[in-house]
């Protein structure tokens, strides 16, 4: 099979990832043949390939450009990476590019993930994902098989006890001080019950609050009903024990965080019911 | 390749230019842009970073705790460092004091994300120049060796997954890991993680011992046809302590690429000699430090300063290199060198972390109290010196953010040196593969990490 790999405007941390996967990834490429990606080898310019891997989002006229040539003389793409997927932390704010008239540099433009101007075969959201997960997505297709799908949400992964609690105050810090509990209960605003697993809650276990980059769960993307400020509002409510429009109130100033990633996805940006600034 | 022929006339330029992109095996997206006189000489070449990315604009406005979690996507590569320098910029700011063992763990890290950066550079970015250098470009790369030396390629590979392995044991990720927060490590690892990872680094040794001596071979065999006769010019810059480079060092090591007499500085004098000047044409702003503005940062500036005697193996390898080639390490196959040697060098000084007791386990933060403040934190990453500032308000908000990555202080004396190389193998303006392969590779000698150039 011939394939490929392609970095739109991207911090390249899904290259890392990927090449991070040592041996089972180079004896792959190997096996395979490399049609392009200016990362791995020098033939730069895009050409037909079986598959296709593109990390980054589209930002400005060339990644438009580089982008839909890719879809369309590609067979297979995967979208590897929450830019790829989501749009990713790019979107996150709208930004004001510096002045360079008649520089000719690419200049800023919306947000887009990959999916608006390509047909994706499979999404690998993650900031980035696991070594792991982007080798198996791209053995999957090379070798024809279906890849794993996690449904379960980054709680179903994460070590941590759940239980309801009273939460007195919701803090800005994104650490837990207690090694085994939920930090829910500690008053910070983990992303963990509306996230997509597969990352073996790597943020909680090690006392972070997931940030949600894995994008959210299939439970959130199930109805138009859900979103994922919603199902966080009624989770933290449940497990806090606290009214919906008291948690609300508490978690507002906290709410920018939750589309960290996934702001500039217009699917995702469909289910936000309220207002999210800035 | 793609190659462009512009004729429009700005800055000066007259003539005809030729844009090769993108520069492959690199980190980020960036072309080389060739200038000619209407004559078809060369007049200067540069290379232009081609990505606004905005995150100094993304993280003003957020709250102080939150923003490492943001900065630490700057870049894939050292991401993390950007996240620790940002940890402790903020600190500063909000008058924090990260408790020892926590310090200690966070060089313990440090270590490791540079070992794991490296090997990734070596095997995938540099080793395929050196390996083939005179092979077609649709086989130079790693599966073009891979296919002749299976061994070698096996090696590094397994050396990078040891890293990658500890890493992941130690902080959950080897990339953007969430482990280092505003205050210290948001957990230390107990003592039994800490000796699995101290195994997992010794069952490594060998594949770096090998990968040294491959290191080596490759140049010897190669320097003197990869040597473009343009030394490098100007001074070397790493981050010290005790005399030798120091990733959280306390002094800058200065040095002259002309064999002048090395000195030292102190890193708050270098951060107000910082002058930031944004050039039109590429959204990579070149910094001067008062009247310095050819520099070098990074492997090959470090081990022009030369590592200490707690190291011993990188130490060694480092004096028998200078032995080897006398006089300053100025040419550009000395970078390929330097990774590896700073291989060696990280896996030293982790494995010294990990049998100490310096790290020790438990609860690893403090948060600090918001207020208003100013804090910079300047460290020394895998491509070399890094600073963040910030200006915190009384409600713990980023005002206003600044990130100087290591290619802003070498991208004067990187463009200096594309325009030598240009001129002395570019001739007329058809660019053939073989020459623009030429023009990528002195590029590829700085290590260049575009994304955090871009930030």
């Amino acid at each position: 099979m011939y394939l490929a790999t392609v970095a739109l405007s991207a911090c390249g941390g899904c290259h890392s990832s990927l090449l991070s996967s040592g041996e089972p990834l180079v004896k792959l490429l190997a096996e395979n043949s490399l049609s392009y990606s200016y990362v791995l080898a020098d033939q730069p310019n895009i050409s037909p390939a079986d598959v296709a891997l593109v990390t980054g989002c589209i930002r400005n006229a060339r990644d438009r450009e580089i982008a839909v040539e890719v879809g369309r003389t590609s067979r297979k793409v995967i979208a590897v990476g929450s830019c790829a997927v989501y749009g990713g932390i790019a979107g996150a704010r709208p930004v004001e590019p510096p002045d360079i008239r008649g520089a000719d540099l690419p200049v800023l433009g919306e947000v887009e993930p990959i999916d608006s101007v390509m047909n994706v075969e499979l999404y690998v959201p993650g900031c980035p994902p696991l070594p792991g997960l982007v080798l198996e997505a791209l053995k999957s297709i090379v070798e024809g098989y279906f890849p794993l799908h996690f449904e379960g949400t980054v709680c179903s992964e994460c070590s941590r006890r759940g239980g309801a609690r009273k939460v007195r105050a919701w803090q800005e810090h994104p650490a837990g001080t207690d090694g085994e509990e939920c930090l829910l209960k500690e008053g910070i605003l983990c992303m963990g019950p509306v996230t997509r697993g597969g990352c073996r809650a790597a943020c909680p276990v090690v006392g972070t609050a997931c940030t949600g980059c894995r994008g959210p769960s299939d439970m959130v993307l199930s109805s138009q009903l859900h979103s994922l400020y919603t199902d966080m509002v009624r989770y933290v409510s449940l497990s806090t024990r606290s009214r919906e429009d008291r948690t609300e109130r508490d978690i507002a100033r906290l709410l920018e965080y939750l589309y960290l990633f996934t702001r500039s996805d217009p699917f995702t940006r469909a289910r936000v019911k309220e207002e999210v600034s800035p | 390749m793609e190659t462009e022929r512009i004729q429009e006339s700005t800055e000066g330029y007259t003539g005809d230019r030729v844009r090769i992109y993108p520069v492959t095996r690199i980190r980020g997206r960036a072309d080389i842009e060739v200038s000619f006189t209407p004559n078809q000489e060369v007049v200067a070449a540069r290379l232009r970073g081609l990505d606004f990315r905005g995150f100094e604009q993304l993280v003003a406005g957020m709250h102080a705790y939150r923003v490492p979690q943001v900065t630490s996507r700057i870049c894939g590569s050292c991401g993390s460092f950007h996240q620790l320098a940002s940890c402790m910029a903020l600190e500063e700011a909000l008058g924090c004091e990260v408790a020892p063992g926590s310090r200690a763990f966070r060089e313990l890290l440090c270590w490791l994300w540079l070992a794991n950066s490296h090997l990734l550079a070596i095997t995938y970015l540099a080793l395929p120049d050196y390996a083939l250098p005179m092979s077609d470009a649709a086989v130079r790369n790693i599966s073009g060796i891979y296919m002749i030396e299976d061994e070698a390629v096996n090696r590094l590979a397994s050396a990078q997954s040891a890293f990658s392995e500890a890493l992941s044991l130690l902080c959950a990720m080897p990339v953007h890991s969430p482990a280092v927060v505003v205050g210290g490590v948001s957990s230390v690892p107990g003592s039994d993680d800490l000796r699995k990872a101290g195994e997992i680094l010794a069952s490594c040794e060998n594949d770096l011992r090998e990968t040294m001596r491959l290191v080596e071979m490759l140049i010897k065999r190669n320097a003197e046809m990869m040597y473009t006769g343009t030394p490098y010019r100007g001074n070397y810059l790493a981050m010290t302590a005790g005399g030798s480079p120091s990733l959280l060092g306390d002094r800058i090591g200065v040095g002259s690429f002309d064999g002048e007499v090395p000195g030292d500085m102190e890193p708050g004098e270098l951060c107000s000699s910082i002058k930031v000047e944004p050039v039109p044409w590429s959204y990579i702003a070149p910094v001067t430090l008062g009247e310095m503005s050819l520099m070098l940062v990074g492997p090959l500036a470090r081990m022009n300063v030369g590592y200490g005697s707690d190291t011993p193996w990188a130490e060694r390898e480092c004096r028998s290199c200078r032995e080897q080639w006398a006089g300053p390490l100025n040419r550009e196959f000395f970078a390929f060198q330097g990774l590896a040697l700073e291989v060696i060098w990280a896996w030293e000084k982790a494995c010294m972390l990990l049998e100490g007791d310096s790290i020790t386990s438990g609860r690893g933060f403090k948060i600090p109290e918001a207020g208003a403040g100013e804090g910079a934190a300047l460290i020394d990453s895998p491509q070399g010196l890094l600073l963040h500032r910030a200006t915190v308000d009384s409600k713990g908000m980023v005002d206003d953010y600044q990130v100087i990555s290591p290619l802003q202080f070498s991208y004067n004396l990187l463009n200096e040196h594309l325009s030598e190389v240009a001129l002395k193998i570019v001739k007329g303006i058809e660019i053939s593969d073989v020459i623009a392969g030429r023009l990528q590779l002195a590029v590829r000698a700085f290590c260049p990490c575009i994304p955090c150039a871009t930030h």
